[in-house]
């Protein structure tokens, strides 16, 4: 039925062929090849989507596998074969379906963008490869049917990530960045692929709807308590890396050394995302089914949930005090992506808590998850996109060296603006809805659970400080004198168009909710019913909604006050030395980062020059002892072949030679001498004849 | 009749007579002529077994092989002229290039 799903993974594979083979002889680096793929999957996409709105997503759960081929065949009899062959093919359901709209619809805009972006890059046909590769990856990750596979396209949005990162390679920083990208997300995935071997030994099955009907089938048969715990815990340590949440956050900020296009597609709109899509995934893990018997593994939701709250509020700290746009934007990112993390960690104990009671399962926490990633995709991509539209007219990150940018750039200030209102979450902007449904939820859920109210609040002082970092970069970027250098000038109509057309969806991507009946419709999760945002909800809601805009509205008139007016000078925040060292403390991002690299520098560097020590002693001493002990061999070798054998050969021909010579002193050219030698012959040839026949007949006669 | 032995006593005279010129003169001209002698006592035997025997096949052999010492004569005369020409001798001790 959906077999051209297919196509929208090879698409834009086939692109990364064409534009990696051809893209140095193509225009524009194959560029148009590229957005002329991601585009054909993205009508795919949309094709799809309608399609499975149509075949019953819409207020209940759909999914259908489309089959591709088995990859590793299974072992047993005819039906184990059947059980434990690995396959390769893709899941459609509504999930999934809405993952590959957003991804598809992000990487075409921001390909056309890069048209104009990337213009006069050395290089760009690397540049359109490696940005087809990964869509492909992105693409393939959000449709796998099971883990396994979701691990491949997972690694190599990983690889393309770490290459495009370092698409300066030149640059000593980018290819620093590049490396400890690709190293810290590295521990992330090597524990989710621990998790995955758990999954294999515990279910024989990557599949996620096989594993969900083993679950429903077997219970408590097939599982014991503490491994349910572990398995999400692990995949969610992939997800830690790949989101970059706390501990393994230090690569995203440095990851800004990329190109922005890169750091708008990759990080902050899609590759981010798929952590959080992994943790959708494990709910068929946290919230096993209803007819199992098994109980949630609530410390494993709380965990998720802690980490979640935790990284919002902890990456809004160092963005107060980022001077780089693009890192503001990074640890915004961040952020953002522990609200969703949050969201999904009280959704899945909401479902959990009702699942226990015997109660049908409330949906909100996972669908408001959702619904801020898709949102946060649209304004985060903007952001990004807009930021990049700055530095291509300023040529500079440092906010410092900004201002005043509001005239000369029109249109960049104010799609910047509608990006920086719907990050900061005010109303009607997208993220407003989402922001708010998730605080409401982790507020709900800290009603029974007190360790959730705390989260709630540190997901409003996040909210609070993400206005304000938000607009300290508007105002810092757009308003007041110009501080830099050259005459900046808005940029051309290739990359105003996304921009407008990115600045529509943070508008209206919130408001979707509504002609959804709730985004929970749209992004369904099995077994339960849609819930309604904003619609017909309690008082109470409104309440936290006022709550979060509240902190956002005092979060703006904070950096309007300090970085518009000027009432409040920023130097205050630095005047004490107890808030002098707080800044510090915040700008070197709490030394985490130092940590980390000590740690690599120190700790392991120490660690490989201890073995590189005993390579080069023990183990080249063995090799050279081993080395030095052929060289005698072929040396002894070497003098019998000289001496002996040489020396017979050589004996033997020098004697040849010198009887040659003493055998040609006869022919002395004495043409009588030869006469006589002649006579001589032949006399004693006579004798010879006579002596012998004299000597035969005395013989014969007696 | 002359015996055959008194024809063959003459013809080893000859034949001695030749191999003495051969190797103990020195002129190529003389040499030549002791060969030429060594030839006619070869010659000498083809006739007296042809009368010895009353066949006269001999005496064709005789006189094929004075025809080729005619021929022999000849050309040996001619190689002794152009060494003479080159060398400016035909003194055989002096005439070295047949060695190594």
């Amino acid at each position: 039925m959906f077999e051209y799903a297919w196509l929208i993974i090879l698409l834009p594979l086939a692109s990364f062929l064409i534009t990696g083979l051809l893209g140095k002889r193509l225009p524009q680096g194959g560029g148009h090849v590229a957005v002329g793929a991601i585009a054909g999957s993205f009508v795919l996409s949309a094709y799809l989507f309608y399609e499975v709105l149509l075949g019953g997503a819409l207020g209940s759960a759909f999914h259908a596998t489309v089959d591709g081929f088995v990859w590793i065949p299974g072992t047993g009899d005819a039906v184990e074969q059947q059980e434990t062959a690995i396959r390769i093919s893709l899941l459609i359901d509504n999930l999934s379906a809405l993952m590959l709209l957003l991804v598809s619809f992000l990487s075409m805009l921001i390909a056309t963008y890069s048209l104009g972006y990337m213009r006069e890059e050395e290089g760009k046909h690397r540049y359109y490869a490696e940005v087809s590769l990964f869509v492909a990856g992105m693409l393939g990750t959000v449709s796998a049917d099971n883990f396994l596979q979701l691990l491949i396209f997972w690694e190599i949005m990983g690889l393309c990530s770490y290459l495009l990162i370092g698409f300066w390679y030149h640059k000593p920083e980018a290819a620093k960045a590049a490396k400890k990208a690709f190293l810290v997300t590295r521990v992330g995935d090597v524990i989710f692929l621990v998790g995955i071997l758990v999954i294999w030994g515990v279910f024989h099955t990557f599949s996620f709807l096989e594993i969900t009907e083993k679950l429903e089938l077997e219970g408590a048969a097939i599982i014991t308590p503490q491994l349910l715990t572990l398995i999400p815990l692990l995949i969610f340590g992939g997800a830690v890396g790949k989101s970059a949440q706390f501990p393994l956050h230090a690569w995203l900020p440095d990851a800004m050394e990329g190109p922005t296009t890169v750091s708008a597609l990759i990080h902050a709109a899609t590759m981010v995302k798929a952590g959080v899509y992994l943790v959708a995934r494990s709910f068929i893990f946290l919230v096993p089914p209803a007819g199992s018997g098994l109980d949630p593994p609530f410390n494993a939701i709380l965990f998720i949930a802690a980490i979640g709250g935790f990284t919002a509020v902890f990456a809004a700290t160092m963005g107060l005090t980022a001077y780089d746009i693009k890192r503001v934007l990074a640890f915004s990112t961040i952020s953002q992506l522990g609200y969703m993390i949050l969201g999904l960690g009280a959704g899945a104990w909401l479902m959990g808590t009702a699942l226990v009671r015997g109660e049908e399962p409330e949906t909100a926490g996972y669908s408001a998850a959702l619904f801020h990633l898709f949102n946060h995709a649209f304004f985060k991509a903007l952001l990004f996109l807009s930021a990049g539209s700055v530095i291509h007219a300023v040529h500079t990150n440092d906010l410092r060296e900004m201002g005043g940018l509001g005239r000369p750039m029109p249109i960049t200030s104010k799609v910047m603006l509608f990006g920086a209102l719907a990050l900061a979450g005010i109303i009607p902007f997208s993220g407003f809805f989402s922001k708010g449904e998730i605080l409401a939820v982790t507020y709900e859920v800290g009603l029974e659970e007190p360790a959730f109210l705390l989260l709630y609040v540190a997901g409003a002082v996040t909210a609070f400080m993400t206005a304000f970092y938000t607009f300290r970069l508007w105002f810092m970027t757009f308003s007041g004198e110009y501080r830099g250098h050259g005459h900046p000038r808005e940029s051309p109509a290739v990359m105003t168009a996304p921009l407008v057309v990115l600045a529509g969806f943070a508008l209206v991507s919130g408001l979707l909710a509504f002609p959804m009946q709730g985004f929970g419709n749209l992004v369904f999760y099995e077994r339960a019913h849609a819930s309604l945002p904003l619609v017909g909800v309690p008082v109470l809601e409104y309440l936290l909604e006022g709550v979060s805009l509240g902190a956002a509205v005092l979060g703006i008139g904070l950096a309007w006050a300090v970085y518009r007016a000027k009432r409040i000078p920023a130097e205050r925040f630095t005047a004490t030395p107890s808030r002098a060292f707080l800044h510090e403390m915040l700008s070197r991002r709490y030394w985490i980062d130092d940590v980390y690299d000590a740690i690599g520098a120190r700790l392991v560097a120490g660690f490989g020059r201890g073995l590189d020590w005993f390579d080069r002693n023990v183990i080249d001493g063995i090799v050279n002892a081993v080395g030095r002990g052929g060289a005698a061999t072929a040396a002894g070798s070497d003098a019998f072949d000289r001496r002996i054998v040489d020396g017979a050969v050589n004996a033997l021909s020098l004697e040849t030679v010198r009887t040659g010579w003493r055998m040609r002193q006869r022919q002395t050219g004495q043409v009588q001498s030869y006469a006589w030698m002649v006579v001589l012959g032949i006399v004693l040839v006579i004798a010879l004849v006579v002596g012998i026949s004299w000597y035969l007949r005395v013989q014969r006669g007696g | 009749m002359i015996p055959l032995e008194y024809e063959l006593v003459l013809s080893a005279l000859l034949f001695s007579i030749g191999l003495y010129g051969i190797v103990a003169r020195k002129n190529a001209i003389i040499v030549l002529m002791s060969i030429e002698i060594i030839l006619n006592a070869a010659i000498l035997n083809f006739v007296a077994f042809s009368s010895y025997h009353n066949d006269p096949s001999g005496q064709v052999f005789a006189l094929l092989a004075l025809a080729v010492a005619a021929a022999e004569a000849a050309v040996g005369l001619a190689v002794f002229l152009s060494i003479y020409q080159t060398h400016g001798t035909i003194e055989l001790d002096k005439v070295r290039f047949l060695r190594w």
